[in-house]
């Protein structure tokens, strides 16, 4: 009993340590799914090209908007850091209400705000921001890019119409290895 | 050619071989160098396109990750099938899609390298940055094998074989046709050289082609054929020349008379210079004129023309022939254009160009040769130079000739003198004989003429017949004496003086014709050949001074060998006429002429030689030998015409009898004998002694006979000492031990007035040699005759 004694904080300590180190592995082995939703969103600003009005000055910032809940927490902000496109410097905004969506160039719509939608997207209505979305079926709904997993892989569906009909232009290396979509009708 | 030479075709295709294999070689090379640059070039921007493209289309699929997607298009690789393999990396440098798919880590490079293409050593190795815009999405590495580029080396291995199998045959082809065209004119030249070189003909000629270059080169070459021809013909003439020379040279040393050697010159002039006309003119210098020697055979039409013939005389004038007697060759192109008289008439002959070479010995001019040709300008450089040379060749025979003529001249009369100086010795030799014998005869004969003639004389009572035989004997006994002295005929030559008399000529024929007619009538006759003798005699010819006997053997010598000439029966005639010689004297001659076999020039020129006789045994040779001396000793002349079946004729010429002249034999009258005489009688044949003693016993004298010499002058002086002195003493000549001179001298010691007769069977000789010995006072010969030795006793003891 007196070995149990003396042994058994050595074994708590190496329980301790292996499972620190298990999970610090686990940490660098796969990124979140939401890292490379966040890589993705900013690689989407590569492929696609926005009208010159999109921008008010030459050093406007180019605008990530987050409406709804975070998904992606300070990982956008990350990825993003430093960046620029066309001397526009990136920034990372988080929206609360469908009025503050007006100066983004890349719009992402979160899971919760999945009711309004159609009024977001009416808000939208021929600005030329970029909507991405991680909602079913949104690309049919009218979001331009929406992010699907399948296999454990994320997959983009484009609604080319939207985009067209935003004044973006979307590079065709973006549409081959995404599903294209058109805007399903309400019945 | 020599048989290690290559042909120069050989060398032509050689060369072009060679020209075109370098030229190939470099451009194949050449070819082969810029062609694996640029595909390595091309190759690289190939694959960098193609990578560039792959890369532009994988951003998405990098950027987005999607693996699927690169995967597929990378698939676009497929394309190109060299490319052996294809990665994708994130921007991390992490694996993102391999080509083809499933392709294991281990055959790609762990990271991916600097952008860039490289080779490596089977392959071309590319890293290619995969980026949208300016962001770097990630690299992409591509490995393509060099296949395509050994495939293209092996293409263009094939390719350069297939040029240079095909170009090389068809080089060869095209330049054998070129060649030939090249070739042609070279090989007919070759050709035309090898005809010349070997045959020697230079009469051929190399044809033009057309190609300017060789027609220079062919011009050239038949033109300098041209001129070895000429240089050809020209030392063909030469050496013909040479020859010619030679041939006359030699024909002229061979002949040593000058017209001879005129005459081969001439012909063979005419014959192998030729010419038209030739003939050789001998300078006459006193009479300022050429004369004509020899004329050509074959120029006799062109020298009746002119007026020329042997013996002619041309004029010297200022003409051609003047200069050329100075000394000079005179080459008369065109006779027309020399105003003087001789050329002119070669002109009107027909003869327009001539050439005169003088013929020179010692400086002298001695003659020209003149050659002519009808054609004006006929004659070259060369021939007129050959003439010249031919000239002097021809004046050195010719001077030669004269000198072997004087030699020949001198030969013969050196053995003409030789042959008479041996036959002199012969006659001496044989005349010494014929002395003795003369003298042993005389003395045998001299008690038969002693006897006959005193038994005629002093017995009248003989009988008739008796009368009739001793005469017969007595003119048997002088035929003997006679016999004997013309014996003694054969050896007169030296006699220093000869007795002459006055002869008549006509006489003296006429009494040989008589004597000798037994030969030219009866022993003819006797073989029934007939031969006619006519005498045409001049009337009142002169006497000539002469040596009787002589004359008439010498007359009897021409007429048997007039018979002798008439075999066959003939005339003989004998003539004698009155002449005169040059400088108007008169001369009497004698022609004795046959119509016989007649002599050959050898034997005319010969029979005057003792010894040479045409009759074989017959014949002493002496007959006109003897003639000759005859003719000789009588300061005559004598001359032979004759020719082999003309006959011959001889002519003696003597000089006619002048007052001048003086008679040294006169007759002597017969004295009468006075008185008996006291003789003392010396000799050493009895006989003699007393057939002598027996005839002066019957007129009367008182002979003392003593035999021998010594005896004889005893005798004498025996005599002298009794008082009794002999009036006359005769002795013989030969005796043994003390002959007839030392009797003599003896006796004219013992008594000087006492008269001595010398008897002597050489008393001719004797006389003739003047070699009557001092103290004889008379010289008698044998056989003595009475009345000689009468006559002789009278006159020397009266």
């Amino acid at each position: 009993m007196a070995v149990l004694r003396r042994v058994l904080p050595a074994l708590l300590c190496v329980a301790l340590v292996l499972t620190a180190c298990l999970r610090a592995a686990r940490g660098a082995e796969a990124p979140g799914e939401y890292q490379v939703k966040a890589v993705f969103v900013y690689n989407f600003s590569h492929f696609v090209d926005w009208p010159p009005q999109a921008f008010s000055a030459p050093d406007q910032p180019f605008v990530i908007g987050i409406l709804g809940d975070d998904p992606f927490g300070t990982r956008m902000d990350e990825t993003v850091r430093g960046e620029q496109i066309d001397r526009h410097p990136l920034s990372v905004r988080r929206l609360s209400s469908i009025g503050d969506i007006g100066d983004c160039q890349i719009l992402y719509i979160g899971r919760s705000e999945s009711a309004r939608l159609p009024q977001i997207l009416a808000a939208l209505n021929h600005r030329s921001t970029l909507t991405v979305s991680d909602l079913d079926g949104s690309a049919q709904r009218g979001v331009m890019m929406e992010f699907l997993t399948e296999n454990n892989r994320i997959r983009l569906r484009i609604n080319v119409d939207a985009a067209r009909a935003a004044g973006l232009t979307i590079s065709s290396k973006l549409l081959r290895p995404a599903e294209i979509v058109a805007t399903r009708t309400k019945d | 050619m020599t048989q290690s030479s290559i042909p120069i075709r050989r060398i032509l295709m050689r060369m072009i071989f060679l020209a075109s294999g370098v030229v190939l070689a470099v451009t194949t090379t050449a070819f082969f160098a810029y062609e694996l640059l640029t595909f390595r070039q091309s190759s690289v921007q190939q694959l960098q396109i193609l990578s560039q493209a792959i890369a532009s289309n994988s951003t998405a699929a990098l950027a987005f990750d999607n693996a699927d997607d690169a995967a597929g298009v990378m698939g676009a690789f497929k394309a190109d099938p060299h490319i052996a393999a294809a990665a994708l990396y994130d921007v991390h440098g992490k694996l993102f899609a391999t080509y083809p798919r499933g392709l294991p880590a281990a055959r790609l490079p762990a990271n991916p390298g600097m952008p860039g293409y490289s080779f490596g050593r089977n392959s071309l190795i590319g890293f290619e940055p995969v980026a949208e815009g300016a962001r770097q999405l990630g690299t992409l590495y591509v490995d393509s094998d060099l296949g395509l580029m050994y495939a293209r080396i092996r293409l263009y291995a094939l390719i350069v074989f297939l040029v240079i199998g095909i170009s090389l045959p068809l080089a060869y082809f095209i330049s054998r046709r070129l060649q030939h065209q090249l070739l042609r004119p070279i090989l007919a030249l070759a050709d035309t050289t090898r005809a010349v070189s070997e045959r020697h003909d230079y009469t051929v000629r190399a044809a033009r082609t057309g190609a300017y270059e060789f027609d220079l080169f062919t011009d050239t070459f038949n033109h300098m054929l041209m001129q070895i021809q000429q240089s050809e013909g020209k030392l063909h003439a030469q050496l013909g020349r040479l020859s010619l020379l030679q041939h006359i040279t030699r024909a002229t040393g061979e002949r040593q008379d000058l017209p001879s050697i005129f005459q081969v010159l001439l012909v063979s002039l005419e014959a192998n210079l030729p010419m038209d006309f030739g003939c050789v003119l001998l300078h006459d210098a006193a009479a300022q004129s050429l004369t004509v020697s020899a004329l050509g055979a074959s120029g006799r039409s062109y020298a009746d023309k002119l007026g020329l013939a042997e013996h002619t005389s041309v004029p010297l004038d200022a003409n051609g022939l003047s200069r050329c007697v100075a000394g000079h060759l005179v080459y008369e192109p065109d006779v027309l254009e020399t105003p003087f008289p001789f050329p002119q008439e070669l002109a009107a002959a027909g003869l327009r160009s001539m050439v005169i070479a003088p013929l020179i010995v010692e400086n002298h001019v001695f003659g020209v040769l003149l050659c002519a040709r009808g054609g004006e300008h006929a004659f070259s450089s060369g021939e007129c130079e050959f003439l010249k040379q031919l000239s002097e060749h021809v004046a050195l025979a010719s001077h030669q000739a004269r000198l072997y003529g004087a030699l020949q001249q001198a030969y013969d009369d050196l053995r003409q003198s030789q042959h008479a100086v041996m036959q002199q010795e012969r006659l001496r030799a044989l005349g010494q004989m014929a002395s003795g014998i003369a003298h042993d005869i005389n003395n045998a004969i001299s008690p038969v003429s002693l006897y006959t003639e005193s038994l005629l004389e002093r017995e009248p009572n003989l009988s008739a017949r008796a009368r009739g035989y001793l005469t017969t004997i007595q003119r048997a006994i002088e035929d003997v004496a006679r016999t004997v002295a013309r014996m003694r005929e054969f050896y007169r030559e030296r006699e220093a003086q000869l007795t002459l008399e006055r002869v008549d000529l006509n006489r003296a024929v006429r009494q040989i014709i008589e004597l000798t007619r037994p030969r030219w009538s009866d022993q003819p006759q006797q073989r029934g050949l007939m031969i006619d003798l006519k005498t045409e005699l001049q009337d009142s010819l002169p006497d000539i001074m002469g040596a009787d006997n002589e004359i008439r053997d010498a007359l009897t010598n021409l007429i048997f060998n007039a018979v002798d000439a008439m075999p066959a029966g003939g005339t003989l005639t004998v003539g004698t006429r009155r002449g005169a010689d040059g400088d108007g004297s008169d001369r009497v001659l004698i022609d004795v002429s046959d119509t016989g076999v007649g002599m050959d020039e050898d034997t005319r020129r010969r029979c005057l030689e003792p010894f040479f006789t045409t009759k074989g045994e017959r014949g002493t040779g002496l007959g006109l030998a003897m003639v000759y001396g005859m003719i000789q000793r009588h300061s005559a002349e004598l001359d032979i015409q004759s020719a082999a079946g003309k006959g011959t004729t001889v002519t003696l010429s003597f000089p006619a009898f002048t007052s001048s002249a003086v008679s040294v034999n006169t007759m002597i009258n017969r004295p009468a004998l006075t008185r008996r005489l006291r003789i003392l009688l010396v000799d050493d044949d009895p006989m003699l002694i007393k057939s002598l003693q027996d005839a002066l016993q019957d007129d009367g004298h008182q002979i003392t006979a003593t035999h021998g010499g010594q005896a004889g002058i005893d005798a004498f002086a025996a005599a002298q000492k009794r008082g009794e002195t002999p009036d006359l003493v005769i002795t013989d000549l030969g005796m043994p031990h003390v002959d007839g001179r030392k009797v003599a001298s003896s006796i004219k010691m013992l008594s000087a007035t006492t008269p001595v007769i010398l008897l002597t069977g050489w008393g001719q000789r004797l006389a003739a040699e003047n070699d009557i010995p001092p103290h004889v006072d008379r010289l008698l010969s044998k056989p003595p005759r009475l009345h000689e030795l009468r006559a002789a006793l009278a006159e020397l003891a009266p």
